[in-house]
């Protein structure tokens, strides 16, 4: 029994902490723009891809290659990923900054719909097999298992999630990156390049998604073009649950989205008493979001936000 | 009002020179009018295409009262359209044993729906912008995970077949040809209901909410029960399209009820113009009859339309129909004032 | 209009010049989509065997066009491709739809417009709708989950099981009937399980059946699911026998799992080993051949359609839809998997099963019937 809950609960921290790096680029972009960046979902299947590509670019046959290569990898993708974020949103997002909330949203979409296509265009629409980006070994522990890769990707994340709050509140560029948050057109008057926070926002975020992606799918050993859409999904309402703006909001939320997805595998046939089975599970984690925006109208961690700013047309 | 003349006016200088405007209007007008003439007179196939167009833009019209009449963004629209679709499925087929005319079943399932939408209505009202919006997508998910998995009473994964073929004072209406007729009048009497309703108090209401909600309660909009009203008569629609779209498929599964529907119907409005019937028709077309028309080049047409959204937007971001040109203005730019 | 004289072009192209008669086949399936994979590389398996026909002359002189449609996995979609074959004279028999869900929209259009068509969906109650225009060519999933019941039972000496599946169709279809036959034959379904058919995490679920400790687990699933499954089993320290239907019988199930963790698994499917017979090497060159890759998991069902074809298009009294129905009903040929007749319902009269397991990287071929 106790070994069950241990078990349990590392599955809940290992998919929390990937829902987490993914929800981290929603809540940044929509801190800065308060726009959601439907795409963002894709910057997280491109990583992943991407990596695979640099692999097999170097090393021919990807299930061989080595650390050296996977970390080069790793990075290449990464920064890879950074670099296409931005240039999405010069290209996608930057002519629709004066325009309606609602466009830039949907510009997403469109981004989002031809990435997705352009991937099964190039790369094939089926599944394929993705390297192991850690040796895979597993361990007993207190009657649970846990996997070596269950480890690296809690660590990794916990690493990338605490860089991004250090880069957010201590330093120079996150100070910027705030100061455009809170305030676009004070920002510009104090003389800050609004342009390059976007721009930095834009970076940071696909690189975090990327991360997220490679992790997944060395985790999960495989990589399909819509990957991103189903854990986008997830992540997005884990950042809504949080309160979508705030990075703690974000981990919170992540880790409580994939606390009840757990729990309501394991206890919802129990509690109901056989009545509603497994398959209810994404009900329950509706249910309680529903629940929790109806009492705190702008998620666990999010600050309230002014009615003004969330008005989605003006177009006169 | 001042705001609309003055928007008016901007929407002239913008729109170019009258003889441009006229001919745009007279295309509109034409299309129109060549679909409806053209339609019936085609092989079954271009009829099937139109009856999905034409219920599409049912289902925009009706999505259209909450997004671009009350300004709220509504991602779970397609629930409605389930609980239409699945009201008639389980009414007029085997699955119950009950087999009702399908005049008896579109009042209820309007009701039904009216009453769905006010449910989610009344708790979710208080919230903004992106968490109506999450909100809304989660419930349309609760919806379509349940008809997926009440399978006593919808059939689970396998949806309801066998759906009786619909017919009207004893005539059959299940033909492509026919639901064609069931549509254009559908479409037809909803069209200029919404129309009206968009230029009646009511809808001075919902554009006061959209354009500024405190404002709006300033005046004494009691903004609860305004939205409410346009979350159940939206509710109603998409739940009218329902019916016809499952009297005319015959089969009703989860499968035609996912998040993808509803982010369609919402692109549709946007593409076309929100808050304007003449946008829906014309959003619908693009999303609908392009994908059709494309359909040799199959993942090509997806990056295609991909890459069309994000241009239209970034060259049109209020959608390709101004909200100002409805029909009376199209009928005043056709023929001069 | 233009769109089928491209086709019709690029088609002719491909046949020999003098042509004395032709007929079109509408090909539907998923080609874009995440079962791309599964639609193509099935028509491909057909395609191989019809354009060898064409090579050789046609059959009787009938050289064969095909007009191919993406369906999109998509019920809505699946009736707007159903109603172009109908509209299209030309088009005198069918060969549509992988996903059951699709196929029972499209049937009673195929049936109202009197189109014979060859369906993939396995789904046991298609064929109990009284069409009359339909076949399937394929074993529905009464046969795909008896074989496995009884191995688990006679053979593995199971004595508990638990069922997984998808919640979709197909997954929740077979591992019903796998439930029923393990339990008539003895054995306890200790719980059935449901996940959402996009789900990529198995490990909650996991956590609950390494509780119950059952002796097998029946995943009713599709692929990545049925890789990802087995791979988080393996993780989580489950022992359990996984036993899977016919979309695991890919390379891809072994490597996308890993081959450490589908040792010992099981896969059923209706197709024979493609080292089993002569023939059916011979089709495994062929394919590979033409299309540079390995045949798909669902290719030779394709090629097989093509023999059936042949077989109806040599005993039809003409090319109308009517003629082609009676001999499509009537037909009895040998095929690459063996002697092929319909019942009365449009049902094989003999499905083949195989079982297979996973040893050292590879399917080796453990029971059939």
């Amino acid at each position: 029994m106790v070994g069950h809950f241990v078990q349990q609960t590392v599955n809940a921290l290992t998919i929390g902490s990937i829902y987490a790096l993914i929800a981290l680029g929603y809540t940044m972009v929509y801190g800065v723009l308060k726009m959601i960046n439907f795409a963002h979902g894709e910057m997280f299947m491109l990583g992943a891809y991407a990596a695979f590509l640099a692999l097999s670019l170097m090393v021919g046959d990807v299930g061989s290659a080595g650390a050296l290569a996977l970390t080069v990898a790793f990075f290449a993708a990464v920064l890879a990923t950074g670099f296409v974020g931005v240039g999405i949103e010069r290209l996608a997002y930057k002519p629709l900054r004066s325009s309606t909330r609602i466009a830039p949203m949907l510009s997403s979409l469109g981004v989002s719909l031809a990435l997705v296509a352009a991937i099964q265009i190039l790369a094939g629409p089926q599944p394929r097999a993705f390297p192991s980006f850690f040796p895979n070994e597993r361990f007993e522990f207190f009657g649970g298992s846990l996997t070596t890769i269950q480890i690296g990707i809690l660590i990794a994340s916990f690493i990338l999630m605490g860089g991004l709050q250090i880069l957010v509140t201590k330093t120079r560029i996150g100070i910027v990156v705030r100061a455009v948050s809170e305030s676009r057109a004070t920002a510009q008057l104090l003389g800050i390049n609004v342009n390059r926070s976007i721009s930095m926002v834009f970076f940071v975020g696909p690189l975090l998604g990327a991360a997220g992606g490679i992790l997944y799918a060395s985790y999960y050993g495989v990589m399909t073009p819509t990957m991103g859409a189903v854990v986008g999904l997830k992540a997005f309402t884990a950042a809504i649950l949080g309160g979508i703006g705030s990075i703690p909001g974000a981990m919170l939320g992540a880790f409580i989205l994939a606390a009840v997805e757990v729990a309501g595998t394991a206890l919802l046939p129990i509690v109901s008493f056989g009545t509603l089975g497994t398959e209810y599970r994404d009900v329950l984690a509706f249910a309680i979001l529903i629940l929790v925006l109806l009492f705190r109208p702008a998620g666990i961690l999010g600050e309230p936000v002014s009615e003004e700013s969330m008005v989605y047309k003006r177009e006169f | 009002m001042s705001a609309q003349t003055l928007a008016d006016s901007r929407e002239a200088e913008a729109t170019g020179s009258r003889l441009g405007r006229r001919l745009a209007a007279f295309l509109l007008l034409a299309a129109i009018v060549a679909l409806i003439a053209v339609t019936p007179f085609l092989p079954n196939y271009y009829i099937r295409v139109v009856n999905s167009l034409l219920i599409y833009v049912l289902l925009g019209i009706g999505l259209n009262i909450v997004i671009g009449y009350a300004g709220l963004l509504d991602l779970g629209f397609v629930a409605f359209y389930a609980v239409g679709a699945y009201t008639y499925g389980l009414l007029a087929s085997p699955q119950l044993g009950l087999h009702l005319p399908i005049l008896v079943i579109l009042p209820i399932a309007a009701a039904i729906g009216a009453i769905t939408g006010i449910l989610l209505g009344m708790p979710v009202l208080r919230l903004r912008g992106d968490y109506l919006a999450i909100v809304t997508l989660g419930f349309g998910e609760i919806i379509r995970i349940l008809l997926n998995n009440l399978d006593d009473l919808t059939g689970g994964p396998r949806g309801i077949f066998g759906i009786d073929k619909a017919s009207i004072l004893g005539v059959s209406i299940a033909r492509p040809g026919e639901i064609f007729w069931l549509l254009v009048v559908t479409v037809f009497i909803v069209g200029t209901l919404v129309w009206r309703l968009e230029r009646s108090i009511l809808g001075k209401a919902w554009a006061a909410i959209r354009e500024d909600q405190d404002a709006a309660k300033g005046v004494g909009i009691n903004t609860t029960n305004v939205k409410l009203a346009a979350f159940a008569i939206s509710a109603t629609i998409g739940s009218i399209a329902g019916v016809i779209f499952a009297a005319s498929q015959r089969f009703v599964s989860p499968e035609s009820f996912t998040l993808q529907e509803s982010v369609l119907i919402v692109l549709m409005i946007v593409i076309g113009g929100m808050g304007n019937i003449l946008g829906v028709f014309v959003g619908a077309s693009i999303l609908i009859l392009l994908p059709e028309v494309l359909r040799e080049f199959a993942e090509w047409r997806i990056l295609f339309l991909g890459l069309l959204m994000v241009t239209l937007i970034i060259i049109r971001p209020a959608g390709i129909v101004p909200r100002t040109l409805g029909p009376v203005r199209l009928v005043k730019v056709l023929f001069g004032k | 209009m233009k769109l089928r004289a491209a086709l019709m072009i690029s088609a002719s192209l491909l046949a020999t010049p003098v042509l004395a008669e032709e007929m079109t086949i509408g090909l539907s399936a998923p080609l874009s989509g995440a079962q791309a994979y599964f639609g193509n590389t099935w028509h491909n398996g057909f395609k191989l065997y019809a354009d060898a026909l064409n090579k050789a002359g046609g059959v009787n002189g009938v050289t064969i066009n095909y007009n191919q449609q993406d369906d999109k996995a998509d019920p809505r979609e699946g009736t707007l491709v159903a109603q172009l074959f109908c509209d299209d004279d030309d088009v005198v028999i069918g060969l549509v739809n992988f996903n059951s869900g699709v196929a029972q929209s499209t049937l009673p259009i195929y049936d109202d417009c009197g189109l014979p068509n060859m369906t993939f969906g396995s789904n046991p109650s298609l064929t109990q709708q009284g069409y009359e225009y339909m076949v399937r060519p394929v074993a529905n999933d009464l046969a795909g989950a008896l074989l496995p019941a009884q191995y688990a039972l006679e053979t593995l000496g199971a004595k508990t099981a638990v069922i997984v599946n998808d919640k979709q169709v197909f997954g929740q279809g077979i591992s019903e009937i796998f439930g029923k036959n393990f339990k008539d034959g003895g054995g306890e379904v200790l719980d059935t399980l449901a996940v959402a058919p996009t789900d990529v995490d198995f490990s909650a679920v996991l956590g609950q059946i390494k509780q119950m400790n059952p002796d097998v687990i029946y995943l009713g699933a599709v692929m990545p699911q049925l890789a990802l499954f087995a791979r988080q089993m393996h993780d989580q320290g489950v022992k359990a026998t996984l036993m899977v239907p016919d979309g695991g019988y890919t390379p891809e199930f072994i490597e996308q799992a890993g081959a450490e963790n589908v040792e010992g698994a099981t896969v059923a499917i209706q197709v024979p080993p493609m080292d089993a017979s002569d023939a059916i090497k011979d089709f495994a060159a062929k394919y590979q051949e033409a299309y540079g890759e390995e045949p798909g998991p669902y290719s030779i069902y394709g090629y097989v359609q093509g023999q059936i074809l042949e077989e109806v298009l040599k005993t039809t009294a003409d090319l109308s839809r009517e003629a082609m129905n009676e001999a499509l009903h009537n037909v009895s040929v040998d095929t690459v998997m063996g002697h092929l007749e319909f019942d009365e319902n449009g049902d094989l009269k003999v499905a083949p099963s195989f079982l297979y397991k996973v040893e050292d990287g590879a399917f080796v071929l453990i029971d059939q019937m």
